[in-house]
């Protein structure tokens, strides 16, 4: 039988997956024009790799029904190149006067941040359904 | 003349919540991996356990102690991969579908739960002799 409390775990695996595309999300927006990173190359964009996780509940150990949560494989680089301006006067350019700046765009981070606050809302929702439901069957206790 | 604390209703109202849960459990699980690429969404199927309870089996379960019919319940449900169109990145999961699922579900629940808490109460009337 699987358990409710199962699926509360499955929501907040997602809750902190959902958390940390966000964060990567913000952190892409923060350094859109970093131009100096630890290696001294330009910021590059960061993107969330996400897997399923079954397997970790007592259920799905039995081959049951359960809760098959989510968790983040991995942070991984963006490898598509670098943007070119041509900014002369700017400390980083080139001898041509063309800057490296980060692949960071704008519009792709938007999307991703409302994707993900959009899925947290959802596993949000979710929880306060199951939660309802728990509380429904505690009612049957009552006198 | 069946009694008040007839095992079969009560039973079949466990079946039913059983069924909503795990219809809960697998929405929630499908919600999680809403943006895992190649996930595929999963319901919940019991479609084998009903046919099993359709098929007469023998009626002699008058025992008071319904250990039997209670273990019978909970085998049978099996998750099944939904049908449904793919994302690009294969992933076929959809918000509008897992949430209506939660929704029905917790109305069943709810629906069980009041029938249930209402067969109790016949039987706790009964217990205290009418008071």
């Amino acid at each position: 039988m699987s358990t409710l409390y199962g699926a509360i775990s499955a929501s907040a695996t997602a809750l902190d997956a959902e958390r940390t595309r966000i964060e990567v999300a913000v952190s892409n927006m923060a350094n859109a024009e970093s131009t100096r990173s630890t290696d001294g190359q330009p910021y590059r964009r960061r993107d969330v790799m996400l897997a399923s996780e079954p397997g970790q509940t007592f259920e799905a150990a039995l081959g049951q029904a359960g809760a098959v949560g989510v968790r983040v494989a991995g942070i991984v680089q963006d490898q598509t190149p670098f943007r070119r301006r041509y900014e002369p006067s700017h400390p980083d350019a080139d001898a041509d006067g063309f800057v490296m700046l980060p692949n960071v765009d704008g519009e792709q981070e938007m999307v991703d941040m409302l994707g993900a606050a959009r899925a947290y809302q959802a596993n949000i929702a979710a929880i306060g359904m199951i939660r309802e439901m728990v509380a429904k069957s505690l009612e049957l206790g009552k006198g | 003349m069946s009694s008040i604390s007839e095992s079969s209703v009560i039973t079949a109202l466990r079946r039913q919540m059983t069924i909503a849960v795990a219809k809960q459990v697998a929405s929630a699980g499908n919600l999680a991996n809403i943006d895992t690429p190649n996930y595929k969404a999963k319901e919940v199927t019991f479609a084998d356990t009903l046919k099993g309870k359709l098929t007469p089996t023998a009626p002699a379960s008058n025992s008071t102690f319904p250990t039997k019919s209670a273990t019978a319940v909970d085998p049978g449900i099996t998750l099944k991969e939904a049908d449904g169109p793919e994302r690009r990145d294969g992933n076929t999961v959809q918000l509008d579908r897992e949430m209506l699922t939660m929704s029905r579900a917790a109305g069943d629940f709810a629906a069980a739960q009041t029938a249930l808490a209402a067969k109790f109460r016949l039987v706790r009337y009964a217990i205290n002799e009418s008071k």
